[in-house]
């Protein structure tokens, strides 16, 4: 990584920080859908991020949204798993379609490869969050219902950003 | 030895990836209670103070809704002023008369919320008050309508509050008309919404019964407004009434809250473990 990137990086990290914190904190909708847009700093960090930088970064920002949200744990524990499951699905799409490498983002990959790379690790995401906080198996429905109807707002979220972003 | 680094190379963001995994659930399982005292979180000053700026702006949105709580809390107040000049305790027998320290045991702290929770299945309330104010963990939190929960930790300027919408919270509550004591229970859905557990289904119970706080209560004051009945079920293979409260206090629009010292909490816990001790 050259020192543009890790420029670029940093703003990524802070940007969606703040929005998380001051704003998708405080937006649920029907008192189902949350979103976790915060979880696109894993997703959009430039392909050339070393694996370990990734999971160190995915605990510090779990961590840091845990200690706005009162959760403890269970936003690091969620984002740490999709930061490891991330160069996995990359690769996969790299082998399928006998790449050296893709680019992150909508314009680089493509809207189907965007979708197809995001819409898995954002759901992964919700279901580790949803099923940690749950505390009665009772519950498991109103779970199901909330881990779709996330998963469908924060990829709204991500992919509206990702459209008005330009990179 | 050698093939031992050998595999701890190759395998390593497994590794790393296993033991991030181990310190973010054993922090997510030691925090699985509502009492214990914890670290990180919302009470720490910086984290507090940030969510009070995001919480300012928004309180502008809601001062109707708080000025209409403050004026039917006023109202009731006006209302016990008479009814207390108007005659001493009526459900005492003739000749008891209450301990003027008794009476008074209960002083209350006005405090702001700065954050307010009501979406997760744990939910927690943080407020502008800590310890500086005299404000300690097992203090019992109350709203101008109804009651709002527990305080769990608290640093120098700030508490946390444990909501009763937090689901291994319970509140001891006794329906007025009734005069039943039940358990009052968060299920986890609506924030509007709670469960009255372990009222004896051969009682008759009326829709828009008010629950209030019972007197067997050491953390907040009896008498104070838990919500009114809304839907009566019986289960015919249970002895009990599933009892649906609408709750007291709004909880997502909550701005201002009173935290509740009882002054003589210490010494009746203390007459308990007396006697425990004796056994």
């Amino acid at each position: 990584m050259n020192l543009r990137q890790i420029i670029q990086a940093v703003q990524l990290v802070i940007i969606y920080l703040i929005l998380q914190i001051f704003f998708m904190r405080n937006l649920v909708l029907f008192n189902y859908a949350f979103s976790f847009v915060y979880i696109a700093i894993i997703l959009l960090l430039p392909i050339e991020t070393d694996r370990l930088y990734l999971l160190i970064i995915g605990f510090l920002v779990g961590l840091l949204v845990d200690f706005f949200s009162n959760t403890y744990g269970i936003h690091a524990a969620a984002t740490v798993l999709i930061a490891y499951a991330r160069p996995i699905l990359l690769n996969y799409q790299i082998e399928s379609k006998g790449l050296d490498r893709v680019g992150i983002g909508i314009r680089a990959q493509g809207l189907p490869a965007f979708v197809s790379y995001v819409l898995p690790l954002i759901f992964i995401h919700n279901c580790v969050l949803f099923l940690l906080e749950m505390n009665n198996v009772g519950m498991i429905f109103y779970s199901t219902i909330r881990i779709v109807a996330s998963t469908v707002l924060t990829f709204i979220f991500i992919l509206v950003l990702e459209l008005f972003s330009k990179r | 030895m050698l093939q031992l680094v050998d595999f701890i190379f190759r395998n390593r963001f497994f590794l790393v990836f296993v033991l991030l995994e181990v310190v973010s659930m054993w922090l997510v399982i030691s925090n699985n209670n509502y009492w214990g005292a914890t670290y990180f979180n919302t009470s720490n000053y910086y984290v507090a103070k940030t969510m009070a700026v995001s919480t300012n702006v928004s309180e502008y949105t809601k001062l109707g809704e708080i000025n209409e709580n403050l004026a039917i809390e006023n109202a009731r107040l006006h209302a016990l002023v008479t009814q207390l000049s108007q005659k001493s305790p009526t459900s005492a027998p003739n000749g008891y008369e209450a301990d003027s320290l008794f009476a008074e045991r209960f002083s209350y702290t006005v405090a702001k919320v700065v954050d307010n929770q009501t979406n997760n299945q744990n939910n927690f309330i943080t407020i502008d008050k800590g310890t500086a104010d005299g404000i300690f963990p097992g203090m019992g939190v109350i709203s101008a309508t109804g009651v709002v929960g527990k305080v769990r930790v608290c640093s120098e300027n700030y508490a946390v509050i444990t909501s009763i919408l937090h689901s291994q919270f319970m509140v001891s509550s006794k329906l007025v008309r009734s005069d039943e004591i039940g358990y009052a229970k968060w299920p986890g859905k609506d924030p509007n919404r709670i469960e009255l557990m372990d009222v004896s289904k051969y009682t008759k119970i009326l829709k828009g019964d008010s629950a209030v706080t019972s007197d067997q209560n050491s953390v907040f004051p009896p008498g104070i407004m838990v919500g009114e009945v809304e839907t009566v079920e019986v289960n015919q293979n249970q002895t009990f009434y599933n009892i649906v409260l609408r709750l007291a206090t709004d909880f997502p629009n909550l701005s201002y809250v009173y935290v509740v010292k009882n002054n003589q909490i210490e010494e009746q816990e203390q007459l308990k473990k007396s006697l425990e001790n004796q056994k």
